[in-house]
């Protein structure tokens, strides 16, 4: 038992998230604080339920990029169209009608990929093009800074906050909560039922899984509807936290969040990943962040260490692979199921 | 990217009757519409613009055709031309100021083509030598190589050329700008590498069954390698163009969209792992830009008006896929 966590892949990146963070420190102390904690937390909130939705995605042996067009369509649209008839209450409303948006996005996107047999990046190219052309053909092509009334405070609900030395005032934002409860979710999804498992089972053999009777349609459908859901509600998190809405809203960002979900130990060929460790490389990249600015690297320099910290960490497990067929076995075997 | 090999002959001359069929649609609707678009004005425009996509475009293909993806190339073409630029300002500043043109224009292309091939073999040892996924791979050296020319520039932009370097992209013969001849001559070199030599044959062979091509006495690794060193210094090409077009280097050209738009041709032009036809590349990208130029002038002074071609495009590729279904059953019938 031990031995399996050891060598699980959510237990490498919590590692190396503890060996960062003590480099870090060691170097910088003023790390070790609860603001810290708390900044990275924040942070990472956005990232993680958009991962989450992605992940979906990756276990069943596709990538998507157009997902952080859904969320730019579910929080740039339901924003305009608030603010056309005057909206002012709280952000509820909001989110009811981004995750409806969200919704409809995905499930177009599932409903091309099964019908018409289309691979899902494929698909994601046209969605993600279409999407961003059409809100700012359509709906606005501006930058919007209004806030409504109801929802003006939202950036700074925090569940608890504490004072530091070095940040003053620190708080741990409230929409913590919603990665929790949609982690556990999606968690409880992949791990305890029937379409989780077909999840699982398309992605490690999508031939396999249609003749043990897994409807592969309906389940990528779904995955499509789950990751429409998430990430307009991600938009909309993301617009009230920094305090306006803009059409191109995640447009550059979903490499990284594909890359986020590699580096918490998903299989880029489907198959094999999880909740925990998503989240884990969610807060792994936010980290490698921090760690440059806090170690004194300068701005310029970061997307390269960036850059070349990803080039180790992908190598790692492809250089494993290999030693182990070299020492232990001539047939390629899954780690787990 | 997985697709049937049956009918594969008849349906790769479907897709060039079907891009062509759409290309002369689209000149015939904005011929009609409006009349400034058939001029030499607005067909030397495209041709300044397209060049650039269109060798981009060739650079991910071959890396599609052999089963992977070059997420890098536009970083590459950034870095190539950044490199080149602080080479010729910095290293060698005598070049810039002499005034000797031909001089100048060699060492750049003789600096970023080295960049590129550097680029190339640091993609092609990750994904060859370490089996990294190519998505990954590529996704990791995008990241370093923008970080590189970052580093260097300190993110500013690369500027102060001499003329002489805008000679690439202000020279034209009939009426028709060079960058359009290097674009068809880069096509015509990369179609023949592809479909007339071993290195094309063993390319396509890996692409359609890597382990068949191994057992044949294909060294997979080494293809693997020379594909993605010619991915890479193919976008640095792109990376003389730009910088010739703009009289400048940076790390932010194209950022946002170059890549996607790479690919977006690609599945559009019906590349696969194992087949690609530089003919229908060409035939897209030349759709692409009628798209963009046509309803940029139908459109001149509607607001967001520069956006409306990234919606066509994505419900034109969106078409294509129903369509290669429905062409596909019929096939299997």
């Amino acid at each position: 038992m031990l031995k399996k966590t050891i060598k699980s892949n959510e237990f490498i990146t919590f590692s190396i998230i503890v060996l960062l963070s003590l480099i870090i420190g060691i170097i910088n102390p003023a790390f070790f604080s609860l603001a810290t904690v708390f900044d990275v937390l924040r942070a990472s909130i956005v990232p993680s339920i958009m991962a989450f939705g992605l992940l979906l995605v990756i276990i069943a042996g596709g990538v998507d990029i157009s997902f952080v067009a859904f969320a730019a369509l579910g929080a740039y649209g339901t924003h305009m169209l608030l603010l056309h008839y005057g909206y002012q209450g709280g952000i509820l409303l909001y989110y009811i009608i981004a995750c409806a948006i969200g919704l409809l996005a995905g499930s177009l996107s599932g409903f091309i990929i099964t019908r018409f047999d289309v691979p899902m990046f494929d698909v994601s190219l046209a969605t993600f093009t279409l999407w961003y052309g059409f809100i700012r053909f359509f709906i606005g092509s501006a930058k919007n800074f209004q806030i409504p009334e109801g929802a003006v405070g939202y950036y700074a609900k925090f569940i608890t906050t504490v004072k530091d030395p070095f940040v003053g005032e620190a708080g741990l934002h409230i929409s913590v909560i919603y990665v929790l409860v949609i982690g556990v979710l999606i968690h409880i999804l992949l791990k305890y039922t029937t379409l989780g498992r077909g999840i699982y089972a398309i992605g490690g053999n999508k031939d396999v899984a249609i003749r043990s009777g897994f409807n592969v349609r309906r389940i990528i459908l779904i995955i499509y509807m789950i990751l429409g859901v998430l990430s307009a509600f991600a938009g909309v998190t993301q617009s009230f936290l920094s305090r306006h809405f803009e059409p191109t809203l995640f447009m550059t960002q979903n490499l990284d969040v594909i890359a986020a979900v590699i580096l918490g130990g998903a299989s880029i060929n489907g198959g094999r990943g999880s909740v925990l460790g998503t989240f884990l490389g969610v807060v792994l990249m936010q980290l490698i962040n921090r760690a440059m600015v806090l170690t004194g690297i300068t701005v310029e320099w970061q997307e390269l260490v960036i850059g070349l910290v990803l080039t180790i960490f992908i190598s790692l497990p492809a250089m494993r692979d290999r030693i182990n067929k070299k020492t232990r076995h001539p047939v390629e075997i899954p780690d787990e199921i | 990217m997985k697709n049937s090999n049956v009918g594969y002959k008849s349906t790769i001359d479907k897709q060039t009757l079907l891009l062509l069929g759409i290309f002369t649609i689209l000149m015939v609707f904005f011929g009609f519409v409006e009349d400034s678009f058939l001029t030499n004005r607005s067909i030397s425009s495209m041709a300044i613009q397209l060049p650039e996509m269109g060798i981009l475009s060739l650079a991910m293909m071959i890396t599609v055709m052999i089963g992977g993806i070059n997420l890098s190339v536009n970083a590459t073409a950034n870095l190539s031309a950044v490199l080149a630029g602080l080479f010729v300002l910095q290293v060698v500043p005598q070049l810039a100021t002499d005034g000797n043109g031909g001089a100048l224009i060699v060492t750049i292309i003789l600096v970023a083509l080295l960049v590129g091939v550097l680029t190339g073999v640091f993609n092609g040892f990750l994904v060859a030598y370490l089996n990294v996924p190519p998505i990954l791979a590529t996704l990791a050296s995008m990241t370093v190589f923008t970080g590189i020319g970052v580093g260097l520039t300190k993110g500013q932009t690369v500027t102060g050329f001499p003329d002489a370097l805008g000679m690439i992209s202000s020279q034209s013969v009939f009426g028709i700008p060079l960058p359009f001849f290097v674009f068809v001559g880069v096509s015509i070199v990369t179609h023949v590498l592809l479909k007339y030599t071993t290195f094309g044959f063993k390319t396509r062979m890996l692409g359609t069954n890597p382990t068949a091509a191994k057992f044949s006495g294909i060294n997979n690794k080494s293809i693997t390698m020379k594909v993605y060193v010619m991915s890479s210094m193919l976008a640095s090409i792109a990376g003389v163009l730009i910088m010739s077009r703009t009289m400048s280097a940076s790390n932010a050209y194209g950022t946002a969209t170059y890549v996607t738009l790479t690919i977006l041709i690609g599945v559009l032009a019906g590349v696969i792992s194992g087949k690609g036809s530089v003919i229908n590349v060409f035939i897209t990208v030349l759709i692409l830009q009628v798209i963009s130029t046509g309803f940029h002038m139908l459109l001149a002074g509607v607001k967001g008006s520069a956006f409306f071609k990234d919606f066509v495009w994505g419900i034109l590729l969106i078409a294509i896929f129903i369509i290669n279904y429905f062409s596909r059953s019929r096939n299997k019938e």
